[in-house]
């Protein structure tokens, strides 16, 4: 009777193992309930935030998860919120500002929570910390093609808020496409500040002196700075008197456009973080890189009324070539490197 | 080095360093009125931005650059009210104070803009220029040095202004007593809580009307957090002045044109990292605090509340 009870007992207990294994199991697979993403400025840039924001919102609703936005953090020590995202039960922080890439992969081991982060691509951890480095060069390299196709001064600009590795590759590639168009092209290559993402009244100062050196289209890169970029393009004039135009990244600021926006790099986050759910619910997160690019439209270039069509033509062509493989454009990542395709700023020794 | 020499580019540069120090030197001019009457304006970077954003509101509402100015100065004003009310008047610590207001200024704008003007990012059209006649048509340097708005030329104008009153007034004696020897101060019949009053809102209203500046001609738009140290700059030069406005207008100056120098060195091709580069303004201030910081003769009451009998 004894032995009957034990083996019940060891019975009861072995099917309770199973049991909670399969369960255990099957939540891990299933246990995406909660989405968290983390920006540094208000998710309503027409950029950087606002598309991190809006992309994981859909992705959200799409899978039909919970959705929490913690925005306008700042560029300091994001440890604290988190932590705080972590206990509240976030299945996944994306944590979207390359300053949160120590901070987050710190929390994702303290608090056994998967944490998504930029431009550090050799912090990831399976099943705790994946990296998107995106890179919109493909499209930006379309960009430096019309720029230079389209330019009057054979000058053009390039405005950086920072120089992190996103920004980087897109400043070369457009580098690239202008020199691909017009091999005697000039590009004046000037960033704001270390981490001038902000910075509006310096994006207006150092984009007016950009095309007072002589350009007449300014490829510009920035968060709230590129606001004062678009100011100096629409309140100053070329060097030759006629209009300067603006070629902004990420997000699409038509509808706040008075005449200078003339086009736009354009990312869409969704097939990324879509990616990331994917991975987490199938155990395969953070093993492998995202990537973001023509072919899928998870890049594009933004077609303005400005763009004279035979132009656009030409452009959508080259788009073809890169989706299909016979026009490669070339990843640079490294500051340095793209200040030796600059005209203006010469590599360092 | 070919465009840098453009005629165009150099005027551009110096214009730059124009637009950029102008700021400076309201909220120095701004933090020395406060020091020198005992009262560590911790709080400027927050008036400054209460500045900005008020100015700005202002002036794309009514259309006028003259009622952002106000409106700023208003605006840096009523931040420094509260500074007042709780330093001059409560004598809580300056320091605690003025960090908590410039963290509420900094939360609170953001929050207005938020609301107002996320979706939108309303910008408003160049600001009209007062050309002076005859320097204006100087090659270079006459567009670049005299053809700004008129805050500009009365910003400068308030250096002597300033330097008049703190040597030859009633006025400048009452704030500097404040803050060498308050009790002196008091014994004589003058409140020395009131001259400090007076001291911390003129500092927010030029605060603010530096941050209006910054918003309505240096940015054309505001975006939240758009100071961006500008007021804690300010600080700087206020203690390195020593009590001389001229000297602020000298720092003004040095900061600005250093601004817009490491552009120069980028768009010129100066072969030296551009970190370095942007690290110039900087370490301008900073030799300038290792040269004369040890004279910096701050006044003795400075950041103390002034209690009546008190030892």
């Amino acid at each position: 009777m004894k032995t009957n009870k034990r083996q019940l007992l060891g019975l009861a207990a072995g099917a309770l193992a199973l049991g909670l294994n399969v369960g255990i199991g099957a939540a891990s697979a299933a246990e995406v309930t909660k989405i968290a993403v983390m920006v540094p400025e208000q998710g309503t840039d027409f950029g950087w935030n606002q598309q991190g924001v809006d992309a994981a919102r859909i992705v959200a609703e799409r899978f039909g998860l919970e959705f929490v936005p913690a925005e306008g953090l700042g560029y300091g020590d994001v440890r604290p919120t988190l932590r705080e995202l972590a206990d509240e039960g976030a299945s996944l922080i994306i944590a979207h500002a390359s300053g949160y890439n120590t901070a987050a992969p710190e929390i994702a081991v303290e608090k056994n929570v998967a944490v998504a982060i930029v431009d550090a691509p050799g912090s990831i951890k399976p099943g705790l910390v994946a990296d998107y480095t995106l890179s919109g060069h493909q499209g930006a390299y379309l960009g430096g093609h019309l720029a230079a196709t389209m330019s009057r001064t054979g000058t053009v600009g390039i405005v950086v808020s920072g120089e992190p590795p996103s920004w980087n590759s897109q400043s070369a590639a457009f580098a690239l496409g202008a020199k691909a168009a017009k091999a005697d092209i000039k590009i004046v290559y000037a960033v704001i500040g270390p981490a001038a993402y902000g910075d509006a009244a310096g994006g207006r100062r150092v984009t007016e002196q950009v095309i007072a050196a002589g350009a007449d289209i300014v490829f510009g890169q920035g968060n709230g700075s590129s606001f004062g970029m678009i100011q100096a393009v629409e309140t100053t004039k070329a060097v030759d008197g006629g209009k300067a135009w603006f070629i902004d990244v990420i997000g699409d600021k038509s509808t706040i456009d008075k005449g200078h926006l003339l086009s736009s790099v354009l990312w869409n986050m969704v097939p990324v973080y879509t990616a990331m759910v994917n991975d987490l619910k199938a155990g395969t997160f953070g093993t492998k890189a995202y990537t973001i690019g023509l072919a899928d439209n998870s890049v594009a270039l933004l077609k303005t009324k400005y763009i004279p069509q035979d132009i656009w033509d030409g452009i959508w062509g080259m788009r073809q070539q890169i989706i299909d493989g016979s026009l490669k454009v070339e990843e640079i990542y490294d500051a340095q490197a793209v200040r030796a395709l600059m005209t203006s700023v010469s590599a360092q020794e | 080095m070919e465009t840098l020499l453009t005629p165009a580019f150099v005027t551009a540069l110096l214009f730059g360093a124009v637009t950029a120090g102008v700021p400076l030197l309201l909220a120095g001019l701004g933090e020395q009125v406060s020091e020198k009457a005992g009262v560590l304006n911790i709080g400027i970077e927050g008036m400054m931005l209460a500045g900005a954003y008020a100015g700005f509101v202002a002036a794309y509402y009514s259309g006028s650059f003259l009622a952002g100015f106000v409106a700023g100065g208003l605006g840096g004003a009523g931040v420094a009210a509260l500074m007042a009310l709780f330093c001059v008047r409560l004598g809580m610590n300056q320091i605690v104070i003025g960090i908590a207001l410039t963290l509420g200024a900094e939360g609170l704008t953001a929050l207005l803009h938020h609301f107002q003007f996320s979706r939108s990012y309303p910008r408003l059209d160049a600001a009209p220029a007062l050309a002076l006649p005859g320097l204006a048509e100087i090659p270079i340097v006459g567009p670049a040095l005299f053809s700004h708005h008129w805050l500009v030329y009365l910003a400068v104008l308030l250096v002597p202004l300033l330097a008049w009153v703190f040597r030859r007034t009633h006025l400048g004696l009452n704030l500097e007593a404040a803050g060498q020897m308050p009790a002196a101060l008091d014994a004589a019949g003058i409140g020395v809580l009131a001259t400090r009053t007076f001291a911390v809102l003129a500092t927010g209203f030029l605060a603010g009307m530096g941050g209006a500046y910054m918003a309505n001609v240096g940015a054309g738009l505001f975006v939240p957090f758009m100071t961006g140290g500008a007021g804690f700059m300010g600080i700087v030069l206020a203690m390195l002045a020593r009590g001389r406005p001229s000297w602020v207008l000298v720092g003004s100056i040095v900061f600005g044109l250093s601004l817009s120098l490491t552009t120069a060195f980028q768009v010129a091709g100066v072969n030296v990292p551009t970190d370095v580069v942007q690290m110039l303004p900087f370490l301008m201030v900073m030799l300038m605090l290792v040269l004369f910081a040890r004279h910096s003769g701050l006044p003795p009451a400075l950041g103390l509340p002034y209690v009546r009998g008190s030892r």
